[in-house]
């Protein structure tokens, strides 16, 4: 045996039986796509001013305390932008007592005083800093409420600044996902003053057509079938945070409905307001909607039900979404993408026989054509399919039809990295060179044109996967993996069956 | 003796360098006046945004009728494309225009455009059975169909699921249901299929796919397609100027522009609309292309080591024709399996087959015609004396 040759071929060996170990068993290893397997895929934008806005109204509660304890006087606090409020009727005595407690207590905030008014804003990146998590969050809570949803492999991803990505393989029912995605679940009891009434006009009849100011108008969830607009009282019983446990159950009529158990303080305070309201209705309101206002009949502890006509569905995606907890704001889509499996399936079996066509019309060819060489370099190409199933594996990449077209690609120049070689040691032997001289000069002379190909395709690749998206990835990430296989088989190990088989004393070259 | 179906030619390439600038020039030509002023380019919901609904139908209908259904629930802007099995998969995207006052709007109108297809197309098929407390069978998700069947056979509703609308189930191998014979023919047991004809109906329709992008997402794929095409191609020039000349770096890329656009100019021609996968298309087309490029430019580089006196022209023509076979025997396999592909990759595809099947044709095309002329004109004309004293 030639020097170095045992060593070629036992690393052959080896990366042979990696590929093989890890990509055991192949339908666990390789992950199809959405667009081969079916599912959903959601790109939502969270909007972020949302969050801004939450914090600019708690700033100015918390800031209403502050003055009151230190007998502060204002005539009006307002918030005029999400992050921005302003202070209207300070009297000049007050102007340095205001400005101390917002040196104090306001530090992300900066502030401008005109006339009687004092105009206080949010920092720039402090701003920066509130919808940044609120992203972040909004993607833990989209996780929490998926994971309790029960879907194999979900993805949800940020993307760039107010970005996420939701992908979820082998979802059908798409509607009900969004559904879950998108609720905000601020869940509030409020008490009932009015209502329900066809148009606000007639709701407001009695309070000659203006909304009292401890009140405040809600619709009705139409998909609940509670039509119609209410009135009610604008500060709520108990909301969502006071919920310590929640499950489905059913409702008198054995209807589903969602049971739920209240921690002690909300306990306490539900406990007095039902009691002192007894015969009046309470309005269960999810995201600005009444769900259902029953009646009061008696005072209530610590538990009960929310019923509001709902499917078993609706209710088990209702506690979830409880259990998650809420957004800290709002989220809307920007592209909703659902591939049913028999359309993936469809695609799946379309490509497979394709591949396989393909695959043995252009061995069949090589080994035709180039007889033994062309054995040897289906030998090549089929360790190149391993490798490339292999490291698909290792790197956990997620196989798509862009993915497919880069698999062709990258079997397209392998076998054009064969062709070139075999054609050079041909030319090379036709020159009247020995068999060894022949073979040695063609793969040396054909290295360059091979290596430099492939380089420039791998440099451009790794270009489409740093700045592609979805699709663009998928075509990039199998393109390099079959590259780089590709220098190895076909330079490589094709060298050394080359070698293996030939010698001094070889009398034909077979090509 | 060697199998040879190509001996070396001696075939003048470089004599017909301005036909093939004439040639290609009037693709262009037509190409950018028909995208201009003719068909124009399609846009797929990809970039355009909007909604891409495809479904199948339990029979055979033809798509005037399908045409004339939308035409009369006032979707008349509706482009519908046939594919798969005749008759029976269509593909409609919605090209109303939606104005809308914020894009959150028009995302839901664009999504409320895809239901209304398919409400449209489904008509009244189903009603009177749903009326009655039926479900569909055709359109019914994993979860609900499990949750039916565990009323009766709770220990194998799940089981008997996975046989129907499971990853290899027969709902999903078949798209559709036609009959429940079909159901005992795939080995469920007689009961469950009485059980379903009893609490099911077969729907007339199955939504394959319903893709609805709003206009951010569309600008941002736009964008970002883009700058990757862009950086990529950039990083090509960098290599190839820096292993070759700058030249053959600046040549590259024009090669590649030119396979670009060659390809749309056919393609615009079609009633095929670009979409991300296309994008994958053009890109591998590009691949293909500088790779063989690369391939000439290297034998290029060989032959001008070895024959210092000839002139570039010489070079050139003799490299092209040294490549010519190792051209014609690699772009032959990649024709092979991209025609597998068109004929048997089925509706998806299909257009991603014919895209590249275009772009093979033309990446051997641009290597010949372009990428060796470019680098000739590049030297005539910023170093003339290297392109003609080099004659003997």
């Amino acid at each position: 045996m030639k020097k170095g040759l045992r060593w070629k071929i036992l690393l052959t060996v080896a990366v042979l039986v990696g590929a093989v170990i890890i990509s055991y068993p192949i339908q666990d290893k390789i992950k199809l796509g959405l667009d081969l397997k079916g599912g959903v895929h959601l790109r939502m934008q969270v909007i972020t001013a949302d969050a801004v806005t939450q914090e600019t109204d708690q700033e100015i509660l918390r800031l209403e305390e502050l003055f009151k304890k230190n007998s502060i006087t204002y005539l009006s606090m307002t918030r005029r932008a999400p992050g921005r409020f302003e202070i209207g009727g300070i009297n000049a005595d007050q102007e340095v007592k205001i400005k101390d407690q917002l040196d104090q207590y306001l530090r992300d905030w900066d502030y401008t005083f005109s006339g009687t008014t004092a105009s206080v804003s949010l920092k720039p990146p402090a701003a920066a800093a509130i919808k940044d998590q609120a992203v972040d969050q909004s993607v833990e809570t989209i996780r929490n409420r998926i994971d309790q949803f029960g879907v194999a492999e979900p993805l949800i991803q940020r993307q760039g600044s107010e970005w996420i990505i939701v992908e979820l393989p082998g979802v059908d029912n798409p509607e009900r996902v969004q559904d879950l995605i998108k609720t905000a679940a601020v869940l509030e009891w409020k008490l009932v003053k009015g209502g329900p009434a066809p148009d606000e006009e007639t709701l407001l009849k009695d309070h000659g057509g203006v909304v009292p100011d401890d009140q405040e108008v809600i619709k009705g969830d139409a998909k609940r079938r509670a039509e119609g607009f209410y009135l009610v009282s604008k500060v709520a019983v108990i909301t969502g945070k006071d919920l310590r446990m929640v499950r489905r159950s059913v409702d008198e009529w054995n209807g589903p409905a969602v049971a739920f158990q209240l921690k002690p303080d909300g306990a306490a305070r539900f406990e007095q307001v039902t009691g002192a309201n007894i015969g009046q209705r309470l309005g269960i309101i999810l995201d600005k909607k009444i769900q259902s206002a029953p009646n009061i009949n008696a005072r209530i502890g610590d538990s009960g039900i929310i019923q509001g006509r709902f499917t078993v569905e609706e209710a088990d995606d209702l506690v979830i979404i409880l259990k998650a907890g809420s957004l800290p704001a709002g989220i809307k889509t920007l592209e909703n993408r659902t591939v049913g499996p028999s359309l993936g399936a469809d695609s799946v079996k379309a490509g497979l026989l394709a591949g396989l066509i393909a695959v043995l019309s252009v061995m069949i060819f090589m080994i035709v054509y180039y007889k033994l060489s062309g054995l040897n370099a289906v030998l090549a190409l089929i360790l190149n399919l391993v490798i490339m199933v292999g490291a698909m594996a290792y790197f956990r990449a997620t196989l798509t039809l862009p993915g497919i077209a880069g698999i062709i690609l990258g079997i397209g120049m392998a076998v054009d990295a064969n062709v070139l070689i075999f054609e050079r040691i041909r030319e090379e032997h036709a020159l009247g060179k020995s068999i060894l001289n022949s073979i040695s000069l063609g793969f040396s002379r054909a290295f360059s044109a091979i290596f430099d190909s492939n380089l420039t395709t791998i440099i451009s690749a790794v270009f489409l996967f740093q700045f592609g998206t979805g699709p663009i990835k998928g075509f990039a990430v199998t393109l390099i993996i079959s590259l780089v296989a590709n220098m190895f088989t076909a330079v490589f190990v094709s060298h050394w069956i080359f070698d293996a088989t030939h010698s001094k004393a070889s009398q034909k070259l077979s090509i | 003796m060697p199998l040879i179906l190509f001996k070396t030619p001696k075939i003048p390439f470089m004599k017909y360098r301005f036909v093939f600038l004439g040639i290609t020039l009037a693709i262009v030509l037509a190409g950018f006046l028909n995208i201009v002023f003719g068909n124009g380019l399609k846009m797929g919901v990809d970039f355009a945004g909007g909604t891409l609904v495809r479904v199948m139908l339990k029979t055979p209908v033809p798509v005037s009728e399908v045409r004339q259904t939308l035409k009369d629930a006032g979707l008349d802007n509706s482009t519908i494309q046939e594919t798969g099995k005749a008759g029976h998969e269509f593909q409609i995207r919605t090209t109303q225009i939606v104005k809308a006052a914020d894009a959150q709007q028009e995302i839901e109108a664009h999504q409320k455009l895809g239901d209304s297809v398919i409400a449209a197309l489904r008509g009244k098929d189903g009603e009177a059975e749903t009326a009655r407390g039926l479900k569909d069978l055709n359109a019914i998700d994993s979860a609900g169909l499990t949750a039916l069947l565990s009323t009766s056979f709770a220990a194998d509703a799940a089981q008997i699921t996975e046989k129907i609308s499971g990853p290899t189930g027969l709902r999903t191998s078949k798209g559709i249901l036609t009959d429940y014979a079909e159901l005992q023919e795939a080995g469920i047991k007689p009961e469950v299929v009485t059980f379903l004809k009893d609490k099911t109906f077969l729907g007339k329709l199955t939504v394959l796919s319903k893709e609805t992008v709003g206009p951010q997402a569309g600008a941002d794929l736009r964008r970002k397609a883009v700058l990757a095409t862009i950086w990529s191609l950039i990083a090509m020039l960098v290599y190839i100027a820096v292993r070759f000349k700058i030249e053959y770096g600046v040549s590259a890329i024009i090669t590649l522009t030119q396979d670009v656009l060659v390809t749309l100019a056919v393609y615009s021609f079609t009633s095929r609309e670009i979409n991300l996968a296309i994008i994958a298309a053009f890109l591998t087309i590009v691949g293909f292309s500088i790779n063989d490029t690369i391939v000439i430019f290297d034998r290029v580089r060989e032959n001008q080591k070895a024959m210092r006196k000839e002139s570039l022209i010489a070079i050139m023509n003799l490299s092209i024709n040294q490549c010519l076979g190792r051209t014609i025997i690699t772009t032959g396999t990649v024709f092979l399996t991209l025609l597998a592909l068109y004929l048997f990759g089925g509706s998806v595809i299909n257009d991603f087959a014919f895209c590249m099947l275009i772009g093979a044709i033309e990446g051997v095309y641009s290597t010949i015609s372009t990428s060796c002329p470019v680098v000739l004109w590049w030297t005539q004309i910023f170093k003339p004396q290297k392109a003609v004293t080099r004659k003997k």
